[in-house]
């Protein structure tokens, strides 16, 4: 499937170097603002096609692609979800606008490819929804949860950081939508040490009477799941019950492709983001129309979508 | 009579023994040298070589220059070894660093006082874009453990004839409605951004401020002082000196200088400024004299050729920080660095 | 030159909230509110030990709501301001912050670990637009140099800190530390500045003293050092020692003993002491608020809890990170089953 990136900061690129790994998928444009960003010189370097017209580089080359990854900010989200949508496009959304449906692969991924905007919650919220869902499917009565994610402060730039309090509040959203449970709560810890800490993400809930067996059951099963797409997921401290709450520890190593290894916050909320748009790809490849045919012999005509 | 070469290595040689303890910390490290070409990163490669070559070091470099291939062809001794690495490119346009970059030094500048005159644009260009490719792109390193980034004794401002040394403290400010302002305000403007990238991001980074040096690889081509002092000497032609010849300089021979760069890059702790050069202060007239006694016959020093107009100045670091928090010393006087240097220009 | 007053903040009812694993009662907050406000001290701070919207799985959960125990405190505090410890991560501005500006809380400390201050914007912001008084706190300071200090609070400064005040929250600093980071911040800040000791190394006071030697003007201390870990500094001594030296306060010497003789047969069961386990933890520069938790997971999974707090230092943890603590001591107990088994072949 042809997709394209707006947005070239460092999720941006990451995301490119993710894209241009994949089987599945090929990066027509590269758009942004500065075409002199690291981002841009690097996808230039790389032979993918670049424009510094942001979304009116989209619109002008809508037709050389299927589907948008959108890395900008959720105010400029909210403005390009209505073109995308105008375009036919279909949207994966990074930022938090929280417009379209939230997507987390382990979990929603049939459901989401009948949407046409899907957005990645956070990157707490990939980490610790599959398993927050998971000890909702393995327990009755769960009165509350949390999740703590610990960050290397220095994978939190300064538009995570001021945005602090929306990051808690949508991790919580998510954390409830998945869960079915209305009482959540996110937490999160930036920790500065050298050499910097992986990711960690620990869920924690409030029980009446859990049963700890088929939730380790049910929190292997979807960490083999989110493992398809996020390699460096790991259970440290696989479901255990202290002090009256069930806790549940995973570790996320980011794979460096652009960004550092330690930045597995950054490296989540991009696997899922692929997941999701090679999910779509393979979903087209299964059910060839005609336009199809003929994109998939790798002569695209321009006009396809009529 | 000993080559080039081997006067070099004898250099690095007497300027590593009994020190390479202070520099343990870069063995098994891999450094990334900008502007790895010049005749800082000549000699900082010739002492890595020795490191590697003699004391087990198994130091990687990988030396980023518009001039890496060519360099590497013109010193085959260091372009031969294996664990340099050249890189072509420019530092304005740099985008990423090898992931495995631990260490770094930004040494990257356009310096020729010609091209301040001819080309300041590029100068302010160069230096302080190429600060800020650099910073961006060490940020997403993920076990940066040390960036050095090399600025300039100019950055404080004219020295007061009446203050002996200036210390990392000092600051007598310059104007800046002046196109010769260019690289001293370039190199302060890198330093600013730096130190705005270390509160942001928390980088490991140590700034030098090198003065004034003597050594072979130097080109007599620049107009210095000391370099036009030794070229008109081996032409045979006078030593011409503006003024009295008041005007007084330190000079520091190039492997302290680089031994110093590379101890502030092992050992200097983060946020930290140190000044790298000779704190023995030596007036042009004696520079000229301690010049022309290694000429037979030797050759004239005209003094006070240039208009009345020229300006006595004075540029003397006081280098103890460097002494006490690198622990690094100066090993070869000025004497004997004239000598070398002459010695090392004669030898073809 | 006469000293100018020192203003003395007294987090009993939250920093001793570690103390007893954030079981205060809404009996305990009315009886020693009303005790502070006669001792005359400045601020009293309440709530949970992490500050607001803390109350959680992770750090412990508060035996009161946040709201119930503000309210109990404001309705007992006149002259005395009550205060409340901000942790961006935690409390969210729009939701906890607002919630305690409604109760009527006076004073917002906003902290954060000692090197991201940049995390306090928006928080400090929101309280100085809304009318309150907001001081910038950073914790955990052992962690950084004064370098970095002046930075973090000169960030905090301009965001409209009205104060800066340095948490030892590991208690692992000495008197020369203190004075070293807090004279710098006196000497180049335009806000006052102040000091929070733990007492791991017994030098609570030693290092408060020190603090307001170079220039502290606001000194935090509890009663009968009612904190997390080793324990504050004693408000009562604190506040003993400041009269043999002449400082000046507006707390009245005799209500301060009063307030820690109802502290101590309020909180008999909790009060703070110094132990092995204390010791270790301020050697390895961990949290103080940790204790608790620590030896809980220590006795459930059998290890050893000064291990724990050598390993978490080691970790550089940070305050916030409790949950590190399982996955510490799980790791450690795997390790001890693995060396039992082996040395049994």
């Amino acid at each position: 499937m042809k997709v394209a990136i707006l947005g070239t900061g460092n999720i941006g690129t990451d995301l490119l170097i993710k894209v241009l790994r994949s089987p599945w998928l090929e990066c027509r444009l590269f758009a942004g603002r500065n075409l002199s960003s690291p981002g841009m010189m690097k996808a230039d370097q790389l032979g993918v096609p670049v424009s510094s017209k942001s979304i009116q580089g989209i619109a002008e080359r809508h037709a050389d692609f299927d589907l948008v990854f959108d890395a900008t900010s959720a105010e400029d989200h909210r403005r390009h979800a209505k073109i995308f949508s105008e375009l036919g496009l279909l949207a994966v959304d990074l930022t938090p606008a929280k417009i379209g449906k939230m997507c987390v692969p382990a979990v929603n991924l049939e459901e989401c490819l009948r949407e046409e905007n899907v957005n990645m919650v956070s990157c707490g919220g990939q980490a610790s929804i599959p398993i927050a869902h998971a000890i909702a499917t393995a327990n009755k009565d769960i009165e509350y949860v949390e999740t703590v994610s610990s960050i290397a402060a220095r994978s939190a730039g300064p538009a995570t950081r001021i945005n602090l309090d929306e990051y808690l509040c949508t991790t919580e959203q998510g954390i409830a939508a998945f869960s079915h449970c209305a009482n959540t709560k996110a937490i999160l810890n930036l920790n500065p040490a050298q050499p910097c800490v992986h990711m960690q993400t620990t869920v924690l809930a409030k029980i009446k009477s859990p049963d700890l067996e088929k939730t380790r059951v049910a929190v292997a099963a979807i960490v083999l799941k989110i493992q398809e797409y996020v390699p460096g997921y790991q259970l440290i401290v696989p479901p255990m019950i202290e002090n009256n709450r069930l806790a549940v520890m995973v570790r996320v190593e980011g794979r460096g492709d652009y960004l550092p290894k330690y930045a597995g916050n950054l490296d989540i909320i991009n696997c899922a983001a692929i997941a999701i748009a090679e999910a779509h790809a393979k979903k087209k490849a299964a059910q060839p129309t005609a336009a199809n045919r003929i994109a998939s012999s790798h002569e695209k005509p321009t006009h396809h979508r009529h | 009579m000993k080559s080039r070469q081997e006067q070099v290595s004898l250099d690095t040689e007497a300027v590593l023994s009994g020190r390479t303890d202070l520099l343990q910390p870069l063995a098994g490290a891999n450094i990334f040298i900008t502007g790895g070409t010049g005749f800082l990163g000549t000699w900082l490669l010739e002492l890595i070589a020795m490191l590697n070559a003699k004391h087990k070091f198994n130091t990687h470099v990988t030396v980023f220059s518009r001039s890496a291939p060519d360099f590497a062809r013109r010193h085959k001794h260091l372009g031969a070894r294996k664990e340099f690495h050249f890189l072509e490119g420019d530092i304005r346009y740099l985008t990423e660093l090898p992931h495995e970059t631990d260490y770094i030094i930004h040494a990257a500048a356009l310096t020729d006082r010609r091209l301040f005159a001819s080309n300041p644009t590029a100068v302010g260009e160069v230096n302080g874009m190429g600060a800020i490719r650099l910073l961006r792109a060490a940020n997403l390193l993920e076990d940066l453990k040390k960036i050095l980034l090399v600025s300039s004794g100019l950055v404080y401002g004219a020295q007061p004839l009446n203050v002996e040394r200036i210390g990392e403290n000092f600051s007598s400010g310059f104007a800046c409605d002046n196109a010769n302002a260019i690289y001293a305000e370039s190199k302060r403007f890198a330093e600013s951004f730096a130190m705005a990238a270390v509160s942001e991001a928390k980088l490991p980074l140590v700034i030098t401020r090198p003065f004034a040096f003597v050594g072979p690889y130097q080109s007599l081509e620049l107009p210095w002082a000391v370099t036009d002092f030794i070229r008109d000497s081996l032409a045979g032609r006078p030593i011409k000196i503006m003024g009295e010849g008041k005007t007084v300089r330190s000079l520091m021979y190039a492997s302290d200088y680089a031994f110093w760069t590379l101890a502030a890059l092992a050992r200097g702790e983060a946020r930290n400024v140190f000044n790298l050069g000779s704190p023995e202060p030596v007036d042009l007239l004696a520079l000229a004299r301690m010049i022309t006694q290694h000429f037979s016959p030797a050759p004239e020093i005209l003094t006070k050729v240039g208009q009345s107009g020229h300006e006595t100045t004075r540029l003397v670091p006081c280098v103890d920080k460097a002494r006490k928090e690198l622990g690094v010393e100066l090993t070869v006087p000025l004497a004997e660095a004239i000598q070398k240097t002459i010695h090392w220009h004669r030898t073809a | 030159m006469k000293s100018p007053r020192i203003i003395v903040t007294d987090p009993t009812l939250r920093d001793g909230s570690h103390a007893c694993s954030h079981q205060i009662s809404v009996e305990q907050i009315r009886r020693y509110a009303t005790a502070a406000e006669a001792a005359g001290v400045d601020y009293l701070e309440v709530g949970h030990g992490n500050g607001l919207g803390a109350s959680s799985l992770q750090v412990g959960l508060s035996l009161v709501p946040e709201r119930e125990m503000l309210a109990t405190a404001r309705a007992c505090l006149k002259n005395t301001g009550l205060s409340v410890h901000v942790m961006p991560g935690f409390a969210t501005a729009n939701r906890e912050i607002a919630n305690a500006i409604e109760v009527g809380v006076d004073l917002f400390r906003v902290g954060s670990h000692c090197t991201e201050a940049d995390l306090t914007q928006r928080h400090i912001s929101y309280v100085r637009n809304a009318g309150k008084e907001a001081w910038g706190i950073l914790m955990m300071t052992h962690m950084a140099s004064k370098d970095v200090l002046l930075e973090e609070s000169k960030k905090m400064q301009s965001y409209g800190a009205q104060g800066i005040v340095l948490m030892d929250s590991a208690g692992a600093a000495v008197p020369d530390d203190v004075k070293q980071k807090i004279g710098l911040l006196a000497d180049k800040l335009e806000v006052p500045v102040g000091f929070h000791a733990h007492n791991n190394l017994g030098l609570s006071v030693a290092n408060s003293l020190a603090a307001l030697e170079v220039g502290a003007r606001i000194l935090d201390g509890t009663a009968r050092g009612f904190g997390a870990g080793a324990g504050n500094a004693p408000l009562e001594l604190v506040v003993a020692a400041m009269q043999r030296l002449g400082y000046e306060c507006r707390a009245d010497l005799y209500k301060v003993l009063d307030a820690g003789e109802l502290a101590e047969e309020l909180f008999a069961e909790n009060l703070p002491v110094s132990n092995s386990i204390t010791i270790v933890s301020g050697l390895a520069g961990v949290f103080s608020g940790f204790a608790k938790p620590v030896q809980r997971a220590a006795k459930q999974l059998d290890v050893d809890p000064r291990d724990v707090f050598v390993e978490l230092g080691k970790r550089k943890v940070v305050g916030g990170q409790e949950d590190l603590i399982l996955e510490v001591a799980s790791e450690l107990a795997a390790r001890k089953k693995h060396n039992g088994a082996a040395s049994h072949k």
